[in-house]
């Protein structure tokens, strides 16, 4: 079977359709794709705007190495993630994760245990810009 | 023999600088690197660091050969 994965870092707006729309091997019949925004309120706290910043080699190995994981315990086809880096606003999308399965049972299953790990794992760090102040955010895992 | 160190974020932030090299001579395991680099710059301590060397989560017993390419972070927060 044709391998379609793939794994982008950018400092461009992601188009999240076609991120979707890469996602979808003929032997499928679903592909679930997780778009993730910027949020104005943390704790609170209301952000200007944040600034990813990645460990760019790494990040996309580390990406390769959750699809065989998560390869390994859903039943799925393929994965597609792009995680945006640089400057973004309020509502602009930092990471679109799709994943196509032959059903949906395991494609919604899988997207939810790649975000998450991929929150714990992938070498990229936010910093939240206020209007008095700015934080490297640390996870907490 | 140099290695060389890289800082992302919160780390890179904190030294004011993304990359050092550091010296190494015989067999230095990367957890003695990577302790010396803490020594240099303690306020490191008061985060939780996460350790890589060529591009993988680190085995810190591992001996470091010239060139690698270590690197010190904070626990991740992408997503």
């Amino acid at each position: 079977m044709l391998n379609m994965d793939f794994f982008e870092l950018t400092n461009d707006p992601i188009d999240i359709t076609s991120v979707a729309r890469r996602t979808v091997p003929q032997e499928c019949g679903a592909t679930v794709t997780l778009d993730g925004y910027v949020r104005r309120f943390t704790n609170g706290r209301e952000s200007r705007y944040l600034v990813y910043e990645a460990y760019e080699p790494m990040a996309l190995k580390e990406m390769g190495k959750l699809t065989e994981q998560a390869r390994r315990k859903f039943e799925i086809a393929a994965v597609g993630i792009v995680h945006r880096l640089g400057r973004l606003e309020i509502g602009e999308t930092s990471v679109v994760i799709s994943i196509a399965a032959p059903h949906r049972k395991a494609a919604f299953a899988a997207c939810e245990w790649m975000i998450r790990e991929l929150k714990q794992k992938v070498p990229i760090w936010k910093k939240e810009v206020f209007e008095d102040g700015e934080v490297w955010i640390e996870g907490s895992e | 023999m140099n290695v060389k160190v890289l800082f992302f974020g919160a780390t890179a932030a904190l030294i004011g600088s993304r990359r050092l090299e550091f010296p190494i001579d015989g067999e230095n395991s990367a957890a003695s690197v990577f302790e010396r680099v803490i020594a240099k710059y303690p306020e490191l301590r008061r985060h939780k660091l996460l350790f890589s060397i060529n591009q993988e989560y680190a085995d810190l017993e591992t001996i470091v050969r010239e060139g690698d390419e270590l690197a010190i972070f904070t626990a991740v927060s992408g997503g």
